[in-house]
């Protein structure tokens, strides 16, 4: 990079320093690598610098503690990434280290050698930071394998994800989770959310905030042992458990997906990704696309599709949609003590104002029961089992 | 191997597997449970009530056809006591409107009807042909759908009607949610998902009966019942932001067939989840929101696959979001900074305030309603949009009779 030429000489100088040659298109502006690394930077720095006043140090001169949600794609790797790049930044200062990261990587199939890999070079690049996997040597899979297909395996994945992630942080007594999410992940998140007839839980999944988390005993039941977020799946949850809560973050929610994907091309020494990770074929792989049946997509892997393209072309309004959408209201407290019920499964608070609204239920159980069954007939039960209309769909298909 | 017998009677053979769930039935049943599911919409949300005299919004498509039918059939079954009247929309498209306004007419003997036809010529002087003639086929579906907003409700009043149904279906709903989201309109998007529009105060209200009904079932209903029904779309529309909704849902449905339904229920949760100030409310955000915006629902109003909006909108709102982007990054947000307690801001997160839906559905209808002062027309500006638009129009005739 011809960065010593003086400004005048520059073929097409970068139009925030004027200093080096422009090699790069951000946001419609040519701008210099350096350049561009620091406006991703500043990106994630800005929601840093919030989440920092909105979680104080627990004791005076002691760091923060976060859990990170890792998922070895680009956008998780670009946040670990950044977090370490400030940190390096304040200890060059001769400050005390702002946070400690325990970055969790869940992972619902049995161990793979692939994934240890890639932890293994994530904990020899980024020392300070610890590394952990989340799996349950496969009895989550043998769940996951009596869905009836992708698409409800991968909303399952998703939600259970989540819940692993906040019991994670809890356990870990975390003052917040962060999130690698990108504008275009929201902005897919948003569509996709909605495509699952969840519209109602988006702003406790879109929004940076407060959540409960249910937290129960050590197993009780007979039916497994594994840690509590992977059994109550289908079930309400037992008498026993108790609420803590949350601070969830994403601090990427101002950067692109393709911003961070250009990003992690460009810092010196990246950390290592997964490649079979589905996030690379909406990088750019068009060919790829065409040729998967619609039989083993999920709603996610639409919507990953669909936002690939609009990215490419309309970036404003990928950012338009996660802009907009984080402005929805959560509208019942989610509040567990407030005697508020919460879905079973995906851990929302149950809508029951929506279901006794809705008038688009008949029929659809016509296969089960004798048609004629008035509106929110729901099904075999599950409705009082207390699973939102969006987790009832989910189990379904 | 035996054939599959229905899951409803289970006696005649399957021959239908319906698009929104995949259950198999015979032609009978299908046709029996596409009008109970109708008739279960109609009761449930309180649509008429007896001796109403309703207008069917009808466009010679599959829709309204469907929805003629439907209405008769359910009428006579459930003794709705319902006063039926056909209305239709003469546009002025040569090779389209007058050839779908046939199957109307037919349609209308069939259906034992009266059919009323009001022309965009003596509303406004003007023929569809005469405004793509005069403005170009690039963004005439602007008029057209504004017009059309109108038509049907001073046609409703030349026959003293005060309710109208429309043929949109649960695609069509999906679609505008969908829609809505991308284009960021968060007062749109709790507008559109609604089953009626307007109330009493309104002069005639507007209902889509067939809101949870699938298009694909509906065609599949058209076909089993041999309805005549018109199939041409319309010459003049273009590509569109709808189009590009359009084509996820229909790969959503693939994945999943009851997608567009759960989009419906998103969309009608999320209406009640929109904060007071609306993301569009801000006059400087669009310049060419000015002749989009509508008086009520936006929904694809015309028969057409691709709806009213011009080509590459997405295109210009990007740009435009752009631009905006920019303008921001100079100005100082003042409202960001004053602590608002009417919704969580993005800086607020410990407590976020917990507000009703009845708070939260009265700051989104903020918009002052009055009447246009030109034609009476119901409008929240002073000058409604249809006269705008022909004022402009009108200029330009002018001008090429000198």
């Amino acid at each position: 990079m011809a960065s010593s030429n003086p400004a005048g000489s520059l073929l097409k100088p970068c139009v925030k320093c004027r200093a080096q040659e422009a090699t790069l298109d951000s946001r419609s502006q040519a701008v210099c690598r350096d350049c561009f690394t620091k406006f991703i930077a500043a990106k994630c720095i800005k929601q840093i610098g919030l989440l920092a006043k909105e979680t104080p140090t627990p004791h005076y001169g002691q760091p923060r503690r976060f859990v990170v949600g890792l998922s070895l794609g680009p956008c998780s790797a670009a946040l670990v990434h950044l977090l370490n790049e400030n940190v390096d930044f304040q200890l060059a200062r001769s400050r005390p280290a702002p946070f400690t990261i325990t970055a969790v990587y869940v992972d619902p199939h049995p161990a793979r050698k692939a994934e240890d890999d890639i932890l293994e070079g994530y904990r020899q690049r980024y020392p300070r930071f610890t590394f952990k996997r989340d799996d349950d040597d496969g009895k989550l899979d043998a769940m996951l394998n009596s869905l009836p297909s992708a698409a409800s395996r991968s909303d399952i994945v998703r939600l259970l994800t989540r819940h692993i992630l906040l019991a994670e942080a809890v356990s870990h007594d975390a003052q917040a989770l962060l999130l690698g999410h990108s504008t275009t992940a929201l902005a897919e998140l948003t569509l996709a959310e909605t495509a699952k007839g969840r519209g109602f839980s988006l702003p406790w999944v879109m929004r940076d905030g407060v959540v409960d988390v249910v937290v129960s005993r050590p197993p009780s039941s007979s039916l497994t042992s594994s840690p509590s977020p992977n059994q109550p799946a289908l079930l309400p949850p037992p008498k026993e458990t108790k609420t803590k809560k949350m601070l969830i973050y994403h601090p990427l929610r101002d950067a692109l997906r393709k911003e961070l994907i250009t990003y992690l091309s460009l810092v010196d020494n990246p950390p290592p990704l997964l490649t079979t990770h589905i996030h690379h074929t909406a990088d750019n792989d068009k060919a790829d696309k065409k040729v998967v049946s619609h039989k083993d997509l999920s709603i996610d892997e639409v919507m990953i599709r669909y936002f690939a393209d609009v990215e490419k072309e309309y970036p404003s309004v990928v950012a338009n949609v996660a802009r907009t959408t984080g402005k929805l209201v959560r509208l019942l407290s989610g509040d567990s003590s407030s005697s508020q019920k919460l879905c079973g499964l995906c851990g929302a608070p149950l809508d029951e104002s929506g279901d006794e609204r809705w008038r688009g239920e008949l029929g659809i159980q016509i296969q089960e029961e004798d048609h004629g069954e008035g509106e929110d007939g729901s099904g075999s039960g599950n409705k009082k089992g207390g699973v939102c209309y969006g987790c009832e769909r989910s189990v379904r298909g | 191997m035996a054939p599959a017998l229905c899951a409803v009677c289970k006696t005649a053979r399957a021959l239908i597997k319906r698009p929104k769930n995949h259950s198999k039935l015979c032609k009978t049943c299908f046709i029996e449970v596409f009008e109970d599911e109708v008739h279960h919409t109609i009761t449930s949300s309180q649509l008429f009530f007896p001796g109403e005299r309703v207008a069917i919004g009808a466009s010679g498509g599959k829709d309204s056809t469907v929805l003629a039918s439907v209405l008769k059939t359910l009428n006579e079954r459930h003794n709705y006591g319902l006063d039926l009247v056909l209305l239709s929309i003469d546009e002025g498209i040569k090779g389209y409107r007058d050839d779908s306004l046939e199957t109307v007419k037919r349609n209308a003997v069939q259906y034992d009807m009266p059919l009323k036809v009001v022309g965009y010529d003596e509303l406004y002087g003007w023929t569809m042909d005469q405004v793509v003639e005069t403005i170009g086929k690039k963004g005439n579906c602007t008029y057209c759908g504004v017009f059309r907003r109108q038509a049907l409700d001073r046609g409703a009043k030349m026959l003293g009607i005060k309710h109208v149904v429309t043929g949109h279906n649960a695609d069509d709903v999906a679609e505008t949610v969908l829609m809505n989201l991308l284009r960021g309109d968060m007062a749109r998007l709790s507008r559109s998902t609604s089953i009626v529009t307007g109330n009493n105060s309104s002069e005639v209200k507007r209902s889509k009966p067939l809101k949870y009904s699938y298009e694909k079932e509906i065609v599949l209903y058209a076909h089993h019942k041999k309805l005549d029904y018109f199939s041409t779309e319309c010459i003049y529309s273009p590509e569109a932001f709808r189009g590009s909704a359009r084509s996820l849902i229909k790969q959503l449905e693939r994945v999943r067939p009851s997608a567009i339904l759960d989009i419906v229920r998103s969309g009608e949760d999320m209406a009640r989840l929109v904060p007071g100030e609306s993301p569009s409310s801000c006059s400087c955000k669009g310049k060419s929101k000015a002749p989009a915006e509508v008086a009520e629902d936006d929904i694809g109003g015309c028969g057409s696959q691709n709806g009213r909006n011009p080509g590459n909108e997405m295109a210009v709102m990007d740009k435009q979001l752009r631009e905006n982007e920019e303008h921001e990054a100079h100005e100082i947000d003042v409202a960001k900074s004053t602590p608002r307690n009417e919704g969580g801001t993005a800086n607020k997160k410990w407590e976020l305030p917990v507000r009703t839906a009845a708070v939260a559905s009265k700051v989104v209808k903020g918009q002052v309603l009055g009447n246009c002062k030109r034609c009476g027309y119901m409008s929240s500006q002073d000058i409604c949009q249809a006269c705008t638009l022909l004022d402009g129009l009108n200029k330009n005739r002018a001008q090429i009779q000198i």
